[in-house]
C-alpha cells in the first residue's frame, strides 16, 4: 500500500545491472528499515549476502553513484562509493542510484553438476517401493553447501530422464558451513535454513525435473539424498550445534529413512520414504561416502584415493582394506573468495589462463564466451600457480620474480603501494592477480596438499604408490590436472594417476536409489573408515607450512 | 657480514637450518644468549613484522621466518633459562575452548618472543578457567586468546568474563584470529586486538607499556 500522501517523485531508488538486464526501481528507504540487501532481494534479484548480512565479506558491495548510504552504526557515506548493501540503506526519503557488480549477485549457472562416472555394477532392485506403471520413478538429490542437484530417475530401467541444478538458498544466510551451523543453534533460524533447503531450493527443482520428464510427482516413489554431515542436518531440521566447537561430533551419521512428509517435501507424495546416506564424520560427510562407492574405491584394487576440493577438501584413503577418511580446510580461496578479482566459476569467469611460448601476453578462455571478463575462478588461479614457476614469473615463495616482472610490459603490471600484481589482460579490468592473492591461494592449497600427505603417511605410502586417484566434485572437473600438480595442490603426483570422476556424491546416491544393497555396503564402510584429525596429527603444522611453498 | 647479521637475515628469509647452524656459531664464538636474542633474533622477528604489516611480505612467508626462529630459540631458551634471564614482561597466550586452530596462535606467540616476552602458551582448546589459573601463577601483564571459527566465538567472550571475574583489570586482554575484529574486541571488554601477527606485537608493547 502506498501511503497517499507520499508522492511518487524521483525520489526512488535505481539500481542498474552491468549484465543489460532492466533496472530496478525500489522506493526510498524508511528510517526503520535500513537493509538495502534484504530489499533488493525480496525485489527477486538476491545479492551475495554470504556471510549471512553480517558485514564480514564484500560479497553484497554495490556502488553508490548518486545520494548517500546510511549504515546501521549511524555513519552516512556519500555517492561515489562502495557500501555493503547488508549494512544499511540508502538515506531516507533521498533518491539514489547504483550499481550492482555482477560479482555481488548470488547468480549460478549451472554447470556439468550432474554428469559422473559409475565405476561398479549395480543391480536392478531400488531401494524405494515400486508400483509399476504409477509409482516407477525416484529422485537421487545431492544436497550441496552451495549447489544441489535433483535427477529424475526411471525405476524400471534405472535410466536418470532429467536433471536440475540451483543454487542451495541456504547461501542468503551464510556461505559456508561453520556460519549456518551457527545460526541453526536458534529454532527460528534452524526453520528458516530448512525451509531454504526444502520449500525453495529442492521442491522447485523436483516441479522442474517432473514436468520437464512429463512425469507427474505422484509418480514419485521415494529419493536417495546425499550431502554433507551438516546439509543433511539442516534438511532435517535438527541442531547441529555440537559440530561446530570441538571435539567436533556430529547428532548424527547413520543411514536414515524418513517419510516425505515428515521433511515436509510437498511435491513428493507424503508416504513415500526419503533416505539419508549415511556419512564417516562432521566434516566427512555422506557425499564422500557415497563419491567413494560410485568410484569404485572399496573394491578396486588400490591404493587408491577420493579428493574433493572445495571449501573444506575431504579425502578419503582405501588401502588393503584399510579405510582412512579426513577433512582440511581449504577456505574459499579457490571459489575466488578473499582475491581481489576472485569469482566463482561463473559466465564471464576467466577459467583457463595459458602462456603461449611460456611468456606474456597470456591466452585467457572465459566461461560462456562472454565478452568481457567479470574475474576470475579457481581453475584459472590453478593454471597460473601451475605455470607461473615454470615460466619464471613466480618464486617459490609465491612472489613474483623481480626480475621478470620488470619485464613484463607496462600495460601487464600491477603496483599498488608496495605489493604489486600482474594483469592478464590490460583491456580487462577484473584480471588482475595480487601477490596478496597468491598468498592466499597458497593457504588453500598448502591446506589440501598438507591433507592429502597426513593420510599417506598415515598409511606409509607415498604419492607414487597411489593406482588411482579420484577427483571429484566441480571443480575437479575443470581444473587442469598437470597444473594441479604443478602448482602442489596434489603433491608428487603425476597426471595418469588422476582422474576426473564429476559429482559423484550424485552418482552415489543414484547407485543406492537403483540398488538397495549399496545401502548395506555405504554403511558397513562408512562406519569402518578411521577418522584423521589433523590438527591431532603430528607434523601437520610443518608440513602445511612446507606445502605453501610452489614446487 | 658479521655472524649476528647472518643469523638475522637466515631468520628473517626463514631458512631454519641455516639460522639454526649460526646459532651454534655465535654461541661457539662466545657471544652471551641474550645477546644474540637481543641482537639478531629480535631486529628480525621486528624486520619481519614490519614487512608484513606493509604488505611486503605475506602469511606463506612470515610462517616460514617463524619456524626457522622457534628453532633458534629451541637452542637458546634452555640457556637463557639457565642463566636466569627473564623477559620483562609475561604473556600467557592460547586457543579458546572447542577450538583446535593454532598456526595463527603460534605465529603470534613467536612474534611476541622474538619481542622479548616471556611467552607461556597453553596450547589450544583451552577452557576459561585454565587461562585464569595460568595468568595468576605466572603473573601475567597480558594474556592473548585466539579463534579460528565463528562458533568458537562465544569461547573468547565467556574466556574474557572469567578472566575479569578472576583477576579484574590486572591483565591487558587480546583477541585475534581471522573471524576476529576491532568492533567484536570492543564489545566484548577486550583491551586490544590485531588483525595479524605482526601489528600484534606493537598491540601488545603498547598495552603493557613497553613501547
Ligand atoms: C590450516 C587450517 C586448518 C587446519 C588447522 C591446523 C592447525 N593446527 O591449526 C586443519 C586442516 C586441521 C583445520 C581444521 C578445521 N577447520 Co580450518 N582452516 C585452516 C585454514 C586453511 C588456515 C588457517 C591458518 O592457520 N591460517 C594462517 C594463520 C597464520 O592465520 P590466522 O590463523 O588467521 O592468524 C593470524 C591472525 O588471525 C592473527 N591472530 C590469530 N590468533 C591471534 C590471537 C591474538 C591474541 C592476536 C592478537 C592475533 C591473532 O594473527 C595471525 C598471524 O597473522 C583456514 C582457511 C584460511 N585460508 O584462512 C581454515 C578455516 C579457519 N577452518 C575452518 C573450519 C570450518 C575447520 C573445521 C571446523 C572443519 C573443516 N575440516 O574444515 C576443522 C576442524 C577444526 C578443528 N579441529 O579445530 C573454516 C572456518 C569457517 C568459519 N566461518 O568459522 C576456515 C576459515 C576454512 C573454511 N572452511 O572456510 N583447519
Amino acid at each position: 500500500m502506498k501511503d497517499p500522501g507520499h508522492h511518487m517523485t524521483d525520489d526512488g531508488v535505481h539500481i542498474q545491472w552491468p549484465d543489460g538486464s532492466p533496472e530496478l526501481r525500489l522506493p526510498p528507504a524508511s528510517p526503520l528499515h535500513g537493509n538495502l540487501a534484504e530489499r533488493i532481494a525480496r525485489a527477486g534479484r538476491p545479492l551475495n549476502t554470504r556471510c549471512g548480512q553480517r558485514g564480514l565479506c564484500a560479497g553484497c558491495t554495490v556502488e553508490l553513484v548518486t545520494g548517500s548510504f546510511h549504515e546501521k552504526n549511524g555513519a552516512v557515506i556519500p555517492a561515489p562509493a562502495a557500501v555493503k548493501a547488508c549494512q544499511g540503506d540508502v538515506s531516507a526519503g533521498e533518491g539514489a542510484t547504483m550499481v550492482v557488480p555482477i560479482r555481488s549477485l548470488a547468480v549460478h549457472s549451472p554447470q556439468v553438476v550432474s554428469s559422473f562416472k559409475v565405476n561398479i555394477p549395480a543391480a536392478q532392485d531400488p531401494s524405494v517401493p515400486v508400483v509399476a506403471g504409477s509409482r516407477d520413478h525416484g529422485l537421487a538429490i545431492d544436497v550441496g553447501t552451495t549447489t544441489v542437484v535433483v535427477a529424475l530417475v526411471d525405476l524400471a530401467t534405472g535410466a536418470i530422464v532429467g536433471d536440475a541444478s540451483a543454487l542451495n538458498r541456504q547461501v542468503e544466510m551464510g556461505d559456508n558451513v561453520l556460519t549456518r551451523i551457527q545460526l541453526a543453534g536458534e529454532q527460528k533460524a534452524r526453520i528458516a535454513l530448512q525451509d531454504a533447503i526444502v520449500k525453495r531450493t529442492i521442491e522447485p527443482l523436483v516441479r522442474e525435473v517432473c514436468s520437464a520428464a512429463g512425469v507427474g510427482p505422484e509418480r514419485l516413489a521415494g529419493a536417495v539424498v546425499a550431502g554433507n554431515t551438516t546439509m543433511l542436518h539442516l534438511l532435517t531440521g535438527t541442531d547441529p550445534t555440537p559440530m561446530g566447537v570441538a571435539p567436533f561430533r556430529a547428532p548424527f551419521t547413520d543411514h536414515r529413512i524418513l517419510a516425505a512428509g515428515e521433511l515436509g517435501m510437498r511435491e513428493i507424495p507424503a508416504g513415500a520414504p526419503v533416505h539419508l546416506l549415511p556419512g564417516f564424520s562432521a566434516y566427512v560427510g555422506a557425499d564422500l561416502v557415497a563419491g567413494a562407492m560410485c568410484t569404485g574405491l572399496f573394491t578396486e584394487p588400490g591404493p587408491s584415493l577420493l579428493v574433493d576440493i572445495g571449501t573444506n577438501g575431504e579425502i578419503v584413503l582405501c588401502h588393503d582394506g584399510r579405510l582412512l577418511a579426513t577433512a582440511t580446510a581449504a577456505g574459499p580461496a579457490f571459489e575466488g573468495g578473499r582475491l581481489s578479482n576472485g569469482t566463482r566459476a561463473v559466465a564471464g569467469a576467466v577459467e583457463r589462463i595459458a602462456f603461449p611460448d611460456g611468456r606474456f601476453p597470456p591466452a585467457i578462455e572465459v566461461i560462456g564466451g562472454a565478452r568481457r571478463a567479470i574475474g576470475i575462478c579457481g581453475s584459472g588461479y590453478v593454471d597460473f600457480l601451475g605455470l607461473g614457476r615454470r615460466i619464471g614469473l613466480l618464486t617459490p615463495n609465491g612472489r613474483l620474480n623481480g626480475d621478470a616482472w620488470e619485464a613484463l610490459p607496462p600495460e601487464h603490471r600491477h603496483a599498488e603501494g608496495g605489493s604489486r600484481g600482474v594483469v592478464l589482460n590490460p583491456r580487462e579490468p577484473a584480471t588482475t592477480i595480487t601477490e596478496a592473492d597468491i598468498a592466499h591461494l597458497l593457504q588453500a592449497k598448502a591446506a589440501i596438499a598438507a591433507g592429502i600427505l597426513a593420510l599417506l603417511r598415515r598409511a606409509g605410502l607415498a604419492p607414487g604408490d597411489i593406482r588411482r586417484v579420484h577427483l571429484a566434485g566441480g571443480f575437479g572437473l575443470h581444473i587442469d590436472v598437470a597444473h594441479a600438480i604443478g602448482c602442489g595442490l596434489l603433491p608428487g603426483f603425476v597426471p595418469s594417476q588422476v582422474e576426473a570422476v564429476g559429482n559423484t556424491s550424485l552418482g552415489g546416491a543414484w547407485l543406492a536409489l537403483v540398488d538397495r544393497g549399496i545401502l548395506t555396503e555405504m554403511t558397513a564402510h562408512a562406519t569402518a573408515a578411521e577418522i584423521v584429525e589433523l590438527n591431532l596429527e603430528p607434523g601437520f603444522e610443518d608440513s602445511f607450512i612446507d606445502q605453501l611453498a610452489l614446487p | 657480514m658479521t655472524t649476528l647479521e647472518l643469523l638475522s637475515e637466515a631468520v628473517a628469509s626463514g631458512k631454519s637450518k641455516d639460522a639454526k647452524a649460526l646459532v651454534q656459531r655465535a654461541l661457539d664464538e662466545g657471544t652471551a644468549p641474550v645477546e644474540i636474542v637481543d641482537r639478531a633474533l629480535v631486529p628480525a622477528m621486528a624486520s619481519v613484522g614490519e614487512q608484513f604489516k606493509n604488505n611486503l611480505i605475506f602469511v606463506p612467508e612470515m610462517l616460514i621466518a617463524a619456524r626457522a626462529m622457534k628453532e633458534a630459540m629451541s637452542l637458546l631458551e634452555p640457556k637463557l633459562l639457565a642463566a636466569g634471564i627473564t623477559p620483562k614482561y609475561t604473556a600467557v597466550i592460547g586457543t579458546v575452548q572447542g577450538d583446535l586452530h593454532d598456526i595463527g596462535k603460534n605465529l603470534v606467540a613467536i612474534m611476541w618472543k622474538g619481542a622479548n616476552f616471556r611467552v607461556i602458551d597453553l596450547g589450544t582448546n583451552v577452557s576459561p578457567a585454565k587461562f585464569v589459573a595460568a595468568v595468576v601463577e605466572h603473573k601475567a601483564q597480558l594474556v592473548g586468546l585466539s579463534a579460528l571459527l565463528t562458533t568458537t566465538m562465544p569461547a573468547i567472550v565467556e574466556t574474557v568474563k572469567a578472566i575479569r571475574g578472576g583477576v579484574g583489570q590486572a591483565v591487558k586482554i587480546m583477541v585475534g584470529g581471522a573471524p576476529v575484529t576491532q568492533q567484536f574486541a570492543d564489545e566484548i571488554g577486550a583491551d586490544g586486538y590485531a588483525p595479524d601477527a605482526g601489528s600484534a606485537v606493537d598491540r601488545a608493547q603498547a598495552l603493557v607499556g613497553a613501547a
